[in-house]
């Protein structure tokens, strides 16, 4: 390919764009393609956390600031009455409560059920072996928005309306999950497994003592997926927990948002209470999760 | 968990391989599949399958239902509403698509030259992704308020007025697609980087040393071989764009007077909340199946390539 290039335009700048075996840059002063990119990537990525910084200073100031002109940026006289008052208005703890048990016993479920379903297609010869692979991938065509109707039916039907197991069971069995697993599984070394098996373990024991600790790392993509999914889930939850006692956070704030009674600020220190856990949680974890969600996502 | 007690049972350890431990071997891969393909099929595949045959039936309730043949398809295709809803959904998703690609290609091609504070920067941009969506439309309704929020707050700064956002239904419709945007731009940004660090450092060498720009790098080696990739991208944004829900929800509640109100809200609205037109809601969101299924198609199609390169 690099015969077809030709050397039009040797004299301004050698290319920016290099693979990751950069070692020359130290002792030059950055050049001026550099400096540009870094001002706007820099400008850019200030620009995105922006309305999340506005919101959480916002919520820190009284009515009569957020209203004031010129607006103020740094609150002049902060104050947690939005905190105080917001939730009391705003019943967190049960909704916090619905929400980490659906998102941890979800998780455990889809861990479980997507590891056990991945090992068999991939360590295993059996009839129908493709079929069910095939039915695995058609699963991820069908999103929840497009069988939203029918699949409430059949909660319904199964008496699973107004229950956290009708928000835990229904999306557990990711295809995604199946097949990330499935992936990560096809690499381990099926002498391992037969070596197991001429010792006399059973299929139970090989999957649990030596398939799952060596799919960790799999493990650990499938959960940061299912526990992002599951917390954040909106839709699903809005149609089957119509009951406040059974609604998860995002349902729970949907509501408390659209009553016209409720103060701007106050909504906003509830949403900035709401975001500030699974904010700490993605900086501690910024790497994995980055690494995960975007390689999940091409697979 | 019924697969957990059945193959233990052959546990103390044999000379041979016994007759009954064969047997369990080869049930094993079935009891293994079954908790997950039970749940498969109750929750997703019979109501596929199901959301087809509903689509024939009408109900004001939800409950009683009769059955109106091609019906609900006629009487969806003469709804000027729906037709509404479709071109919003359109437009939307065609505006998300191209903008949300566009930009975080730029901002893959940015971030990859990048050495110093690349971790951070990273981080920054892909953050709302991880954001519950429903808080995103809140934080973002407040943010586009007329006269508190952040953004007339800042135009007005610099002179250019306090526009209506969320009123005028143009507005709205842009402040949906810059937040559509906003949600997406570092997540497609960070899939584009993983497709951009496979390609082979030698290639940039050869380039180099044969005296091109780096203009020319981009288009001659970056974009042919990316292509694979950036086509992942533009079809998870597609899917995403016709999927849009829960942020336009909570962001502009579909409104003004349903400028906003695109496929899923309709589905919902339809389906869920009185008066239910629940014909109308199968037939669309049958429409959308097929629409979404052959999108995914593609991707799994081409993302089947993109791994093999």
């Amino acid at each position: 390919m690099s015969t077809t290039l030709t050397a039009a335009d040797t004299a301004s700048r050698a290319p920016e764009r290099k693979p990751s075996t950069w070692t020359s840059m130290s002792g030059r002063p950055p050049s001026t393609s550099t400096v540009v990119r870094t001002t706007l990537l820099v400008a850019g990525a200030l620009a995105v956390v922006a309305p999340l910084v506005w919101a959480a200073l916002s919520s820190f100031k009284s009515a009569e600031e957020l209203a004031q002109t010129p607006p103020t940026l740094w609150p002049h006289n902060p104050t947690v009455d939005n905190y105080t008052s917001g939730l009391q208005a705003f019943d967190f703890a049960r909704y916090l409560t619905n929400s980490v048990i659906v998102t941890v016993a979800a998780t455990v479920l889809t861990l479980a059920i997507n590891s056990m379903a991945a090992y068999a297609l991939a360590k295993f010869n059996f009839r129908g072996r493709t079929v069910f692979f095939l039915i695995t991938l058609a699963t991820i065509m069908i999103p929840l928005q497009v069988i939203l109707l029918p699949v409430y039916q059949v909660v319904s039907s199964l008496g699973l309306t107004n229950s956290l197991l009708g928000l835990i069971i229904p999306p557990a069995a990711t295809p995604t999950g199946v097949f990330l697993l499935r992936q990560y599984m096809l690499t381990l070394p099926d002498e391992m497994i037969e070596a197991a098996r001429v010792d006399g373990a059973g299929e139970w024991a090989i999957f649990w003592r030596i398939i799952l600790p060596l799919s960790r790392p799999a493990l650990a993509v499938v959960a940061i997926f299912s526990v992002i999914w599951r917390w954040n889930d909106f839709l699903w939850p809005l149609i089957v927990a119509q009951d406040e006692s059974k609604q998860t956070i995002p349902v729970a704030i949907a509501r408390f948002a659209s009553q016209q009674a409720i103060p701007f600020n106050q909504i906003l220190a509830v949403s900035v209470v709401t975001i500030v856990r699974i904010v700490v949680i993605f900086l501690l974890l910024q790497r994995q999760i980055i690494a995960g969600l975007s390689q999940g996502a091409i697979k | 968990m019924t697969a957990a007690s059945a193959p233990v049972r052959e546990r103390p350890p044999r000379g041979r391989v016994h007759r009954g431990r064969v047997n369990t071997r080869r049930l094993a891969p079935y009891l293994f599949l079954l908790p997950n393909m039970l749940i498969f099929a109750v929750f997703t595949i019979w109501p596929a399958l199901n959301g087809f045959n509903l689509s024939f039936y009408d109900s004001s309730n939800g409950r009683t239902f009769k059955p109106v043949g091609t019906g609900n398809y006629s009487a969806i295709l003469s709804d000027e509403e729906f037709w509404a809803v479709v071109r919003h959904t359109l437009v939307y998703t065609v505006g998300f698509v191209l903008i949300s690609t566009v930009l975080a290609m730029a901002l893959a091609l940015m971030i990859n030259a990048q050495r110093r504070g690349r971790g951070a920067i990273s981080a920054a941009y892909f953050l709302p992704i991880v954001i519950s969506p429903v808080v995103v439309g809140i934080v973002w309704r407040a943010a586009f308020d007329r006269e508190r929020g952040m953004v007339n707050q800042g135009l007005s700064a610099v002179g250019l007025g306090e526009p209506g956002w969320l009123v005028e239904p143009s507005l709205a419709m842009v402040a949906i697609i810059v937040v559509g945007t906003w949600i997406h731009l570092g997540f497609y940004a960070m899939i584009l980087m993983s497709g951009l660090q496979s390609i082979d450092g030698s290639l940039y060498e050869a380039a180099r040393i044969d005296g091109t720009t780096t203009w020319q790098a981009i288009r001659l080696i970056t974009m042919p071989l990316l292509r694979p990739t950036l086509m992942v991208v533009v079809i998870l944004a597609t899917i995403a764009g016709f999927q849009s829900f829960d942020f336009i929800f909570t962001l502009t509640g579909g409104g003004p007077v349903s400028a906003t109100t695109l496929m899923v809200q309709y589905i919902y609205e339809n389906g869920f909340s009185y008066p239910i037109e629940y014909g109308l809601a199968s037939a669309a969101a049958v429409i959308l199946f097929v629409v979404v299924f052959m999108v995914t198609f593609a991707n799994y199609v081409l993302g089947r390539r993109s791994d093999s390169i």
